[in-house]
């Protein structure tokens, strides 16, 4: 392996020497082909919306669409050697938390002003493009998590933490074989779903303008405390077993609307439906999805963002979305078509409404898998309070990014 | 201009039986020579020497794939050792690769003698178990995380029912702290058909003679076994130990394909760390961080540690079969 990754580096080092004697020359002759990197689709008719999308664009704009299809655990390192070599695409999806990375090292480009009208699009999904107020992308969908409920074991879905914990406490004692909520783990995915539980009591994880940590306050040790008093109606040694909440082996859990169709297709006996997530002081949820970008040393920016607003218009943004497995950004698309996503997708909307952006910092990544997450694990596995946890986290994390507050 | 010292110096006569010229150029079957392996020493040069003297280079500097690499001299090795604000988790997956190594590798040797000498033993259908043990090490390696998931399940899984007829509770194997790096080592050494296979070889190599003397003079099989196989076969093992040492401390595929599950979710080294060995952080720090200088700079710490390492067993372990 060790080869494999210093081969993988260096192997992109001499690519890079290989494009730039290449030069760019002779393409000015050619007909326009704009390259567009995307994940692989979900499903085949996803596959047919995408094609249709292309078709429509090229025979509007008279122009070539490529796109290059990548399996979505391979994009970031695919995408990162493509850099490196200097062979990028003109415009690609990216991961929200890279949009500031990226951006800050100039590897993609700000959207030109007057380019699109800003208010044409949901603000949480816009503002995970923004960095330093700027805007470098364009949200192609979102999505949030909510709340998943067995219907046989949940008869009306709670919607405050204390309703939260009665509910688990009750399903563990009429059955203990039976888990009250799949309470989400310390590693990165908990840290992602984390920041829901966080502003649901009010508080958030930082504040970039003054640089200070916020989520070792109050809210943040109430929202961990809340995953902590979970786990004795809700242990382990159930919830960590394939699918629990599928095979009816927990009342509750916390997932997005991917889950909705494929839980449907493969247990179509299980009656479960989606609520908003439960809340201490206000609703709130976090926010994920696929923004768009397009490379500074791409060609083409014109046609880029021309195809990148063909996508989020009010006309096209539903279906593609749908197609991302998401909900549509455009505020028109998705008021328009909101009817026709069905009941279970209802929470959702609501969760988006409520969306707060990750910090559009370029170590949260790292910040999120390094020092939340095992913070959230350590209060987890009861080594250490929540407020330690919190604390201890806080500081790293401000020594991390050199802040003062 | 000669000089008269060397004038007076006797010709140069080649020593008797060896050439004049030097080996390997001018010679047309050398040219050929050359063509024959060019293959593989082109592949060598651009693919394993460019590349490792690159990443060197690289771990001097704080490349990270996107910006032009600086230079940073020493910088990425004395953060790697001292500084635990950066890299968090460094000696963390030091700690976990050593635990993994020590339990993985006595494992996966005991457990390949062990199937050698079955299949050593048995006279009808060794081709068959031969294949049958060898199945896990060319099944898939996202297959192979699959089927342990499952069977370390804690509700379903067979690992727990097999444990619970000698009256075990069962275990929540993947997701205690303590039971991760028996649990990965456990899946090492059902990995283990190649140790196996070279093992067979071993035992083969053992002339019948010693065996029959050692019936004529009265030992047993166990005694034989001690005696005789443990002895014969060092020579092997200290090559299984070599090379079993250097993959173990590599290990890589298997703790991210056995924690990648869920759609590639969680890849951050299982339960508080439990399972973040070496070069998944390395692969982290490289793809997911943003801090390719500092992988590069891992994987040269690993390189020199691995050379040491190798060269104490050299050192201190009997190679010789006696």
């Amino acid at each position: 392996m060790i080869r494999r990754v210093t081969g993988a580096a260096a192997g992109m080092a001499l690519l890079a020497g290989l494009v730039a004697c290449g030069g760019d020359n002779g393409t000015a002759s050619e007909a326009t082909t704009l390259t567009y990197w995307m994940f692989q689709d979900r499903t085949p008719q996803a596959g047919e919306v995408v094609e249709k999308l292309r078709a429509d664009f090229e025979k509007a704009n008279n122009v070539t669409v490529k796109i290059v299809k990548i399996p979505k655990d391979d994009y970031n390192t695919k995408l990162g050697s493509a850099v490196a070599a200097g062979t990028v695409p003109d415009v690609g999806i990216l991961d929200q938390p890279l949009v500031a990375r990226y951006a800050l090292d100039g590897t993609i480009k700000e959207v030109p002003a007057g380019t699109v009208d800003e208010k044409i699009y949901y603000e949480g999904a816009l503002n995970t493009n923004k960095v330093n107020d700027k805007l470098y992308g364009l949200p192609l969908d979102h999505t949030a998590v909510a709340l998943f409920y067995n219907k046989k074991l949940v008869p009306t879905p709670p919607k405050t933490w204390d309703e939260l914990k009665a509910t688990a406490a009750k399903i563990h004692q009429a059955d203990p074989k039976i888990a009250g909520m799949v309470v989400p783990k310390g590693d990165g995915y908990g840290g992602w779903m984390w920041p829901g539980f966080l502003g649901a009591a009010g508080g958030s994880l930082v504040d970039e303008k003054s640089k200070k940590i916020l989520f070792d306050q109050q809210p943040g040790v109430d929202a961990l405390q809340l995953w902590v008093d979970l786990l004795p109606s809700s242990p382990r040694q159930i919830t960590d077993s394939d699918k629990p909440f599928e095979n009816g082996l927990a009342g509750m859990m916390i997932s997005g609307p991917w889950d909705v169709a494929t839980i449907k297709a493969d247990f179509p006996d299980l009656e479960f439906s989606t609520a908003p997530l439960p809340y201490k002081t206000e609703p709130s949820g976090n926010i994920g999805g696929e923004n768009a970008v397009v490379f500074s040393k791409g060609k083409n920016a014109d046609l880029a963002w021309k195809w990148l607003t063909f996508l989020t218009n009010a006309q096209n943004n539903t279906t593609l979305a749908q197609a991302l497995g998401g909900f549509p950004t455009n505020i028109e698309a998705a008021e328009r078509d909101a009817a026709t996503f069905g009941p279970d997708q209802a929470a959702f909307l609501e969760q988006l409404k409520v969306a707060q952006a990750r910090p559009a910092l370029p170590e949260w990544i790292q910040i999120n898998d390094e020092i939340i997450a095992p913070a959230i694990e350590s209060a987890l596995s009861g080594k250490v309070t929540s407020q330690q946890a919190l604390t201890e986290a806080a500081d790293k994390t401000r020594a991390l990014l050199k802040w003062n507050g | 201009m000669a000089s008269p010292v060397l004038a007076n110096k006797p010709a140069v006569t080649p020593p008797p039986g060896r050439r004049r010229r030097r080996p390997g150029f001018g010679r047309r079957d050398h040219v050929i020579g050359w063509l024959l392996i060019a293959p593989a020493v082109i592949y060598f040069v651009i693919f394993l020497l460019y590349p490792a003297l690159a990443a060197l280079y690289y771990s001097f500097t704080d490349w990270n794939l996107r910006t032009a690499p600086n230079w940073v001299g020493l910088a990425n090795y004395t953060d790697l050792l001292f500084d635990d604000v950066k890299y968090p988790h460094f000696w963390k997956s030091v700690q976990v690769t050593l635990q993994y190594t020590l339990i993985a590798v006595p494992l996966t040797l005991g457990t390949a003698l062990v199937q050698a000498l079955l299949i050593n033993a048995i006279r009808r259908g060794s081709n068959l178990f031969r294949l049958l043990l060898f199945l896990p090490v060319v099944t898939a390696e996202a297959a192979v995380g699959a089927i342990w998931r499952w069977l370390y399940d804690p509700q379903y899984g067979l690992v727990n029912t097999l444990i619970g007829i000698f009256g075990i509770p069962p275990q929540n194997w993947l997701n205690t702290p303590d039971l991760v790096i028996p649990a990965l080592s456990f899946i090492a050494a059902w990995q283990c058909g190649i140790s196996m296979i070279i093992y067979l070889a071993g035992l083969k190599g053992i002339p019948d003679s010693i065996r029959e003397a050692a019936i004529i003079d009265g030992a047993g099989p166990v005694q034989r076994f001690w005696k005789i196989v443990v002895p014969m076969l060092r020579p092997t093992t200290f090559y299984l130990l070599v090379t079993g040492v250097i993959a173990a401390l590599q290990v890589f595929g298997l703790v991210y394909v056995i924690f990648s599950g869920g759609g590639g979710r969680s890849v951050t080294g299982g339960p508080e760390q439990a399972g973040l060995t070496y070069v998944l952080h390395l692969y982290l720090f490289a793809f997911r961080y943003d801090a390719m200088g500092a992988a590069c700079a891992m994987s040269f710490i690993l390189f020199v540690f691995i050379m040491i390492i190798t060269a104490l067993q050299f050192k201190f372990v009997k190679q010789e079969a006696s």
